[in-house]
């Protein structure tokens, strides 16, 4: 659940899932797999690195059954994410076009920060 | 929207990486000169595992600095791993060739990363860097004066024994 008292905008939306900034608490809130998790904003650009480093490959060739699945437990969350290759996939689109929309909205307050000292 | 990266760290993602990176070569130059420590003074030259060994001492510096800095930035520094330090040397002369090819390398990092800080336009890295480039200078001339003095000496003889008893004496004057 998103905090009731939340200030929160969507950042990036895919099909599988969104991620939302809440601007009261600092955070960032990501709705995947049916359920919503907050991150610190560090945490969520480590998070983003992990889930980054799968080795898809390695899921793929290796022919046992645990394979087929990963184990993310991001620290300071209650979450556990189990992720198949497509739901490595689709977290990795949601999280590419969060941190995308995350670092132009940063470009653009410095872009106006730049203009309005400028006047 | 609010920014809530610029209120995390000042620093670029592509620049904490690139320090990072430093971090971990400077550790690596640290164990490195440690290990000509060892070599050297199993071989007998006194005075050259004290240089290494304050060389080893100086690396840590440098890294701790680039450490410092890139969370005092907010960032996040990375204590690094260190593999491939070897044991053995060839000579006692090419242990200061590897000293002198550790140290170009070293400069010709900082030379990128000072290229990226332009390039990125982060000024204030640009200006951190600056105290590296300098010191490179440094490093560089001493191994480049001890590596002369194989020829001047000549390692014949005494030659080895009178070389290990200068080194401490090589100093840049700036
Ligand atoms: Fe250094
Ligand atoms: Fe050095």
């Amino acid at each position: 659940m998103v905090c009731p008292l939340a200030n929160f905008e969507e950042v990036f939306k895919t099909e599988h899932g969104a991620v939302y900034q809440c601007s009261r608490q600092n955070c960032y809130w990501l709705d995947f797999a049916g359920a919503t998790t907050a991150f610190k904003v560090n945490d969520f650009f480590n998070f983003k690195k992990r889930i980054d480093a799968i080795d898809l490959s390695a899921m793929i060739i290796d022919p046992s059954r645990t394979a087929d699945f990963t184990i993310v437990m991001p620290f300071r969350t209650p979450r556990c994410y189990v992720l198949d290759i497509n739901g490595v996939l689709n977290l990795r689109e949601l999280l590419d076009g969060a941190k995308f929309m995350i670092e132009l909205n940063s470009v653009v307050s410095a872009c106006l920060q730049v203009t309005s000292h400028g006047a | 929207m609010k920014d809530l990266l610029r209120l995390k760290t000042s620093l670029n993602e592509e620049i904490e990486a690139i320090l990072n990176a430093q971090i971990k070569m400077e550790a690596h130059a640290s164990s490195v000169y440690l290990a000509m420590s060892a070599w050297c003074d199993d071989q007998g030259y006194d005075a050259s595992a004290t240089f290494f060994s304050e060389q080893s001492e100086e690396e840590r510096k440098h890294m701790m600095k680039l450490f410092n800095y890139v969370n005092d930035r907010g960032g996040k520094a990375i204590s690094p791993e260190i593999t491939n330090i070897p044991a053995d040397f060839e000579s006692f002369r090419s242990v200061f060739e590897e000293m002198l090819e550790q140290e170009m390398h070293v400069t010709q990092q900082f030379n990128i990363i000072a290229d990226k800080c332009i390039k990125l336009k982060d000024f204030v890295t640009f200006q951190f860097i600056q105290w590296f480039l300098e010191e490179q200078i440094e490093e560089e001339y001493v191994a480049r004066r001890i590596l002369e003095m194989f020829d001047v000496i000549g390692e014949e003889g005494m030659g080895r024994w009178e070389i290990d008893k200068h080194i401490p004496k090589v100093k840049y004057e700036g």
